[in-house]
């Protein structure tokens, strides 16, 4: 992946699975085909007749748009997921994420409180998780979705050691 | 037996010298005073009518009850008889013990629970005394661990001299003065050193010209507006119940904030304030996971200025008492923020801290394209102003050895403070807009509480550069602390130490002369320096 402007120089990023794209995607149609047909509901019963308000214009303008963001972001996925990446350093572990609001994180071994591993529906039946990374800071949102199952497990003990090895309190 | 043993030596007017290894309780008539508010219902239920009766002049009882007055009083009296028996039931299975580096709880009697937090980990140590408390003379005490939710342990409510008895125990436990656990003999309190305090006028200047008393004259303003093109005068009657609320508001703040005083010793920054409840904070050296000092922009008339930490355990509890803990100085002039500036980073990093921390505070970077940044501080890149107009002189960061100081803000002046090896993670963010700009913001990630450090807009070759530099910054910081008994750390010394306790801590200069001598203090106490821990 190309490196972005934030990136600490001479990062190899490593991605995480391309298969996460489907995750996603599962998890786009649940949440945006439940909202349009809500959102359609008015138009259908001002076509039948059964409404008066709102307006037949209104009706399908907000559909229209919400169809139109949602499609937006359909398209952004499949980047939004190459993204994603992560890298890890002597000491510390940096992901990024992010096309439009990009974010780096890094999360020094030493700091880590506990690592979680997370799985879904989806994510099981593609062999996929998730690394939940937990510091004293509520404000560390460390995760790490769509690793393979291996790789997850890899780091988890890989992290849980290093941060042994660096442990040092608040 | 022992238990019973324990149990009458803590009884009122005996306070207990040692309070080690063996099981303790706390005062017997301590549930009375946290279950007060019940027992005032109890009687209020009961009370009310035949009160209401005598002040009609009317029979003390109601005549048509006088048959069944039996009843009611053997009613109101199991009623009683239950509440009285919780209480005494709570009080005989609360128990505590302070040994082996732990301190341990153990509560109820149908559902028991039991707790022991390790003395070591000790974020904070609070002596509360509520007003109803106080008059008895018992006190709360608080210890916290690094769990952003309730207090580790509560003991309330103990005899006042007992509850400092125990926090004395506990620190210098905590502390690696006394490692044994059998030692017996007491330990002395930490001698402290006040090191300022709040005139009662300050407090109440401050509060008037606090950001509440902006928005209360706007809303007055609107209201006033509004009811004189409507001619409608019952729109004052809807500002009763937010004058009464506002009024309320005020009152809290005085209450928390008088008599405010901070003073240092041995076992870190002590704290007190109230007028009705008061309370003693005692935050152990490098606890302090972050600090800001604000300024609202009324208070530039006199240069007035607050102070917020974030210490783990505190948590972001909402409501005044959470507010209250994490304020270590409710208004201050500049000399006051630097001598506590100094007491939490007791070495700054730099070689001219006031010239560093005064230009964090009131400072503005240059105006002109190609001009060095004069004070040190890297701010917001020239072609970002159109992002922030305002800010874009003000925002900006300097790291010095111990700490990364973050400024921000033209109106509202704000300078934080997070000492490097209180990093907890570090994340860059960029936007478009910043992105189309060439700037980046830097959010350090600690713990919950009222400061949220953020390098507001830093040009991005500047905040790749900090980005890298604080995570190397933080390791080493990190690799320096080494224990978390903050006077173990210098080994040799303790038993000395703990010997020299009862001498006040030497100190290069007089404190509270607010106006005067801008130039911070440095605790050069013997246990104070050389220490990074936490």
């Amino acid at each position: 992946m190309h490196t972005e402007a934030i990136d600490p120089p001479g990062v190899q990023w490593l991605r995480v699975s391309p298969k996460y794209v489907t995750v996603r995607l599962v998890e786009w149609a649940i949440g945006n085909v439940l909202m349009l047909a809500v959102l359609s509901l008015p138009l259908i019963f001002v076509l039948l007749g059964w409404w008066r308000w709102p307006p037949l214009w209104l009706a399908i303008t907000v559909p229209a748009v919400m169809l139109v963001l949602a499609l937006w972001r359909l398209v952004l996925i499949p980047r939004q997921v190459r993204a994603i990446g992560y890298a890890e350093r002597d000491d510390d572990l940096l992901i990024r994420r992010g096309i439009f609001f990009q974010r780096t994180m890094v999360v020094p071994y030493g700091r880590m409180q506990y690592v979680d591993v997370a799985v879904g529906p989806v994510e099981r039946s593609l062999g996929l998780c998730t690394l939940k990374l937990h510091t004293a800071s509520a404000g560390t949102n460390a995760q790490l979705p769509g690793l393979p199952s291996a790789e997850g497990a890899r780091l988890r003990e890989q992290l849980s050691a290093r941060g042994e090895a660096r442990l040092a309190g608040l | 037996m022992s238990l019973e043993n324990s149990a009458t030596e803590s009884l009122p007017g005996k306070p207990e010298p040692a309070v080690d290894g063996g099981w303790n309780r706390v005062h017997p008539a301590s549930p009375f005073v946290r279950g007060w508010v019940a027992l005032a219902a109890v009687g209020f239920f009961f009370g009310r009518d035949a009160f209401e009766r005598m002040l009609q002049g009317r029979d003390f009882l109601d005549p048509n009850l006088s048959g069944r007055v039996p009843w009611l009083l053997a009613g109101g009296g199991v009623v009683l008889l239950l509440t009285v028996g919780g209480f005494i039931l709570s009080w005989y299975f609360t128990r505590y013990q302070v040994a082996e580096g732990y301190v341990r709880v153990n509560t109820g009697f149908l559902f028991k629970q039991q707790r022991q937090a390790r003395l070591d980990r000790v974020q904070a140590i609070d002596i509360v005394q509520p007003l109803l408390a106080r008059i008895f003379g018992l006190a709360e005490l608080k210890f916290e661990v690094a769990d952003a939710g309730e207090s580790a342990v509560r003991l309330a409510y103990l005899p006042l001299d007992q509850a400092k008895q125990l926090r004395a125990t506990i620190l210098a436990r905590a502390a690696g003065v006394v490692s044994g656990p059998e030692t017996t003999e007491e330990i002395p309190e930490a001698p402290e050193h006040v090191v300022l305090s709040v005139p009662p006028s300050r407090l109440i200047g401050s509060l008037l010209l606090s950001e509440q008393t902006i928005g209360i004259l706007a809303g007055a303003a609107v209201v006033v507006v509004v009811s004189v093109f409507t001619q409608n005068q019952t729109l004052f009657l809807a500002l009763i119940p937010g004058i009464l609320g506002i009024g309320a508001a005020y009152w809290n703040s005085f209450n928390k904030g008088y008599n405010f005083t901070a003073a240092i010793s041995p076992d870190g920054i002590r704290l007190r304030y109230g007028l009705l409840d008061t309370q003693a904070q005692t935050l152990p050296p490098g606890r302090i996971q972050a600090l800001m000092v604000t300024q609202p922009p009324l208070w530039r008339i006199f240069g007035w200025y607050r102070m917020h930490v974030n210490v783990a355990g505190y948590g972001v509890s909402g409501g005044t008492e959470g507010a209250a803990r994490t304020m270590l100085l409710p208004v201050g002039m500049k000399s006051d923020v630097l001598r506590m500036m100094s007491l939490v980073l007791p070495d700054p990093g730099v070689e001219d801290p006031e010239r560093v921390f005064t230009a964090g505070l009131d400072g503005l970077g240059p105006a002109g394209a190609d001009l060095a940044p004069g004070d040190g501080y890297v701010t917001t890149p020239r072609r970002a102003r159109l992002l922030a107009p305002l800010g874009w002189r003000r925002n900006g960061f300097l790291a010095t050895k111990t700490a990364l100081l973050i400024r921000s803000g033209r109106w509202w002046h704000t300078l934080v403070m997070v000492p490097h090896q209180r990093t907890q993670s570090m994340a860059l963010h960029q936007g478009p807009w910043a992105r189309r700009f060439g700037v980046a913001d830097l959010v350090l990630h600690t713990t919950a509480g009222p400061v949220s450090p953020r390098v507001f807009q830093a040009g991005v070759e500047q905040a790749v550069e900090l980005f890298d530099q604080q995570a190397a910054r933080a390791r080493e910081a990190r690799k320096r602390q080494t224990s978390e008994q903050w006077l173990a750390q210098v080994a040799p010394q303790a038993p000395e130490v703990a010997a020299a306790i009862p001498e006040p801590p030497a100190q290069p200069e007089p404190p509270a002369q607010p106006g005067q001598s801008a130039q911070p203090t440095q605790p050069q106490t013997s246990p104070q320096e050389d220490r990074h821990d936490g």
